[in-house]
């Protein structure tokens, strides 16, 4: 019998923890995928069977199933393929493994459970307030606990990680870190750093404060200490895409990586410039001093220069590749690509939208430029691309790459693979393209009915009408991609075991690590800077932030959106009763 | 380091992009003097709007020859005032703030877009210079009714802005024979004098008395009626004042009934 070197062959143990753990993100990507055409059809018109107000429920199921547990269990999967394979080791206690894969799966399943059981009125457990839960809005102390105890899991994963390396260390002494490892534990670092904001935010005052241990919260306190994690959590989804643009895709491009220092320079630039920013998505609130807000804006511009480098090393990449395959000519060399391959073409579409959404991103940066745009239609269109493509697809397309090393299993269908890429790909053209335009017409995002009794939305060019049936259309024919996807997953599965599988390796490297200043590999001092920006970045808003409106704030009471709807109902109601009888009383005066 | 020359470049290329945006962005919001929404304002107890000068009573306050304020609450799911109306030509501070949850006040189409948070208050200033109606909306999930969150804000033309008020006093009913009163207060909210003309038209006859009121003063007019010259039964009146009216009906009667309280 010929045995193959997958990954499965190597670490069967460690397989079948990755397999787990891709296959939760699958299952948080489902129910985001079913939530997310509901919302669609809802808004856009087409189609309404809930009650408007169970909209913000199916939104923050949406939000939160995709952006915190279908990102980050496939990045938790990635990131123990990459430190594994990478250091040619196993995890050093499997038991400590699962524990935190246990920890994320609990966590998620208690917020998923508060969430979900908005849907009835049978308990008053509740916690539609979106995946950003700003305060007064009140979600049940389960949705945070839930929160806390995934977050928890995932800094134990990190210790993990950190373990492996420090035992591989000791063994190898003089070697430098391995490319995917040191972009794991550079990603961790960031990751260490941004959680303490939604930590504090969660432990200190949302928690206590849903348990009525404490009366009042912050509001701003709250909302900034979120954005302090806010934003890095966005390079958190990137990162697992970033590395497999770095390690998988000059590989499956029939080459090897432009550059491995370069790529450790940009992610200890990510590891320094992430967290000082979250404040350019406070840009609008009141509370914050201007200068606060251009701190955050120059950090933000120069965090394009990460991205920048990557993109120039992809393309760099990609072009050696194809020329190792006979490409020829200026820009021939892009139909020697792979294009059959569903995992190359689904990289090089989420590389390709990528950059369209660091145009938008680029207006949404710019502080000025921000008041046109924030909270708008906009914003969804522009991440839409970037966690909703860059890194979905991505994810979707490496999949095809990793099934089979972690099943054991040939891919179900490559052709099916290659058409759900190229589907997600079109299906997000529309629908994100008309978000954007829907925005800059100041359609608003998070709203059940984007239309209003006293105005209407003017287009210059074509209409609120095509504009709404773009994105129905693209919400379709991304459903209609998750669908193909969610085939070739089980189709895989279910496939028998196959021993001609590819073997388990990641790209080589033109310009090695041995090219690269020791000093990239010196984590305590990058850590260090990283800190000292954060605290030059947030000390002074903080602080006045709670010299302003106190620790706890003012005093406000909470709006438990378990109770939300009768509470609110009965506030429209008796409001509206008030208001007419004001006018009847008014109109007695007169007479 | 080993870095290849288009690598080099396309660096060098990165940092001149970046720092060219934050120039351009720096000259736009701080050289062009382009206010953006800040800490300029003091924090206000979310509890205690109702006892607040500027928010008690949310308004449009005029502050200068063409200079406004206008001081808006959004709550749970309405904006007030509603409409907003302000004249073209004019420039208008907008003072938000919210007794309950994170809001937003935003003009839809235009860039004047600002969080309301509870306990601070967010101040914008903007140039109205055509006359036009526009949408508020809350852009910010607010709660089960967010969708429903609306306003309007109109910019009339500056000579049909006014900021008058009409309210009026009348008897309901009189003895034929007494005389009936009816007292016509009008407020003058903006800063220059009002000159106008207050009329009655009540039976088939119409009074009109001219006036002027000096800006942020109210003056009352009254009107006195003989009963016996309209008669009995029920006559209808209205008061107007350039475009505000108001109206009702007086009852002359032989006599008054009894058990009527004084
Ligand atoms: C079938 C595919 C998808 C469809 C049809 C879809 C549709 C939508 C729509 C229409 C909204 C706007 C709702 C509103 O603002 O009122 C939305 C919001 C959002 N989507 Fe998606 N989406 C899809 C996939 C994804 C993916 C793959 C991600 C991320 C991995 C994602 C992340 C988000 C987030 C974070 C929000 C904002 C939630 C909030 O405002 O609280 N979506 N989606
Ligand atoms: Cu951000
Ligand atoms: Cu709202």
């Amino acid at each position: 019998m010929t045995m193959s070197n997958a990954y499965i062959d190597d670490f069967p143990a460690e397989a079948k923890l990755v397999r787990t753990a891709f296959y939760s993100s699958f299952l948080a990507l489902a129910l985001g995928g079913v939530f997310g055409i509901i919302q669609t059809l809802h808004r856009t018109g087409y189609y309404r069977f809930i009650d408007s107000a169970d909209y913000y429920t199916v939104l923050t199921a949406h939000g939160v199933f995709l952006v915190i547990s279908f990102t980050i269990f496939f990045l938790v999967g990635v990131f123990t393929w990459a430190i594994t394979t990478s250091l040619d080791r196993g995890v050093e206690d499997l038991r400590f493994s699962w524990g935190w894969y246990g920890l994320m799966a609990t966590g998620i399943t208690l917020s998923g459970v508060a969430i979900l059981a908005g849907f009835t009125d049978a308990t008053d457990i509740s916690a539609s307030v979106l995946f950003t839960f700003y305060a007064p809005l009140q979600a049940h102390p389960m949705f945070y606990l839930g929160l806390v105890l995934f977050v928890v899991g995932t800094w134990l994963a990190g210790a993990d990680w950190f373990r492996s390396w420090w035992a591989w260390k000791q063994e190898n002494p003089d070697s430098r870190i391995p490319l995917p490892t040191f972009m794991v534990l550079t990603t961790m670092l960031m990751w260490y750093i941004a959680t303490l904001g939604v930590a504090a935010a969660i432990l200190l005052f949302l928690l206590p404060w849903s348990l009525g241990l404490v009366d009042s919260v912050n509001p701003l306190l709250t909302r900034t200490l979120f954005w302090f994690f806010g934003h890095p959590v966005v390079y958190f989804w990137l990162m697992p895409a970033y590395m497999m643009w770095y390690v998988l895709l000059p590989k499956v491009s029939g080459g090897k990586l432009f550059s491995d220092p370069l790529a450790r320079v940009v992610f200890v630039l990510f590891l320094i410039l992430s967290v000082p920013t979250g404040i350019h998505h406070q840009y609008l609130d009141p509370g914050i001093a201007e200068g606060f807000k251009f701190i955050a804006m120059t950090n933000t511009m120069f965090l394009l220069l990460p991205s920048l480098l990557t993109a120039f090393t992809v393309v760099a990449s990609m072009e050696h590749g194809a020329r190792q395959r006979g490409g020829e000519g200026y820009f021939g060399w892009l139909t020697a690509l792979p294009w059959r391959d569903p995992v190359f073409t689904g990289m090089a579409l989420a590389g390709l939208m990528f950059a369209a959404a660091g145009f938008s991103g680029m207006i949404n940066a710019g502080m000025n430029i921000n008041y046109l745009v924030h909270n708008t239609f906009w914003v969804v269109g522009h991440f839409h691309l970037t966690v909703g493509t860059a890194v979905a697809l991505t994810f979707m397309a490496v999949t095809y790459w990793f099934l089979p090393q972690i099943t054991g299993r040939a891919l179900w269908s490559r052709s099916v693979a290659l058409g759900q890429v190229v589907l997600w790909f079109v299906g997000m053209t529309f629908m994100s393209n008309a978000m954007h335009r829907g925005g800059l017409l100041g359609v608003p995002r998070r709203t059940a009915e984007p239309q209003y009794d006293g105005f209407e939305f003017e287009a210059a060019v074509g209409s609120m009408g095509e504009l709404q049936a773009q994105i129905a259309l693209g919400g379709i024919l991304l459903t209609l991609s998750l669908v193909l996807f969610f085939a070739n997953v089980f189709g895989t599965a279910l496939n028998g075991r196959s021993d001609e599988l590819p073997a388990n390796e990641y790209a080589g490297t033109l310009s090695g690590p041995e090219d690269a200043p020791l000093v990239l590999d010196n984590l305590k001092l990058w850590t260090a800077i990283a800190v000292v920006l954060v605290i030059f970045a947030y000390t002074f808003p903080l602080l006045s932030i709670v010299d302003r409106g106190g620790l706890f704030g003012p005093d406000i009471n909470p709006l438990p959106v378990s109770l939300e709807t009768v509470h609110l109902l009965a506030f429209v109601l008796e409001s509206h009763v008030t208001g007419t009888l004001e006018s009847i009383a008014w109109l007695g005066v007169n007479r | 380091m080993n870095v290849h020359t288009y690598e080099k470049v396309w660096l060098i290329g990165a940092m001149v992009l970046i720092v060219g945006f934050i120039v351009t962005i720096t000259y736009g919001s701080v050289g062009l003097g382009i206010a953006m929404v800040d800490d300029s304002e003091e924090t206000i107890e979310p509890s205690e709007l109702d006892e607040d000068e500027r928010f008690a009573d949310p308004r449009v306050e005029q502050v200068g020859e063409n200079e406004y304020e206008a001081y808006v609450v959004a709550q749970t799911f309405i904006f007030q005032p509603d409409p907003i109306e302000v004249p073209a030509g004019s420039e208008v501070t907008f003072y938000v703030t919210s007794p309950d949850v994170i809001h937003s006040f935003s003009i839809v189409g235009t860039n004047v877009n600002t969080m309301v948070i509870p306990g601070e208050v967010a101040a914008m200033t903007v140039e109205f210079d055509e006359p036009g109606e526009y949408g508020v909306v809350c852009n910010e999930y607010c709660g089960s009714g967010h969708h429903t969150m609306e306003g309007e804000l109109h910019v009339v033309p500056d000579e049909e802005f006014d900021m008058t008020e009409l309210s009026v006093e009348a008897d309901d009913e009189v003895e034929t024979g007494d005389e009936a009163t009816i007292e016509v207060e009008v407020e003058n909210r903006m800063l220059e004098a009002l000159e106008t003309t207050v009329a009655l038209e009540i039976g088939d006859e119409t009074l009109e008395e001219d006036v002027t009121i000096d800006g942020g003063e109210a003056e009352t007019t009254t009107f006195t009626i003989d009963s016996a010259d309209l008669g009995e039964g029920d006559h209808d009146w209205t008061v107007t004042v350039d475009d505000y009216e108001d109206s009702g009906t007086l009852t002359v009667a032989d006599e008054l009934e009894e058990d009527d309280d004084e």
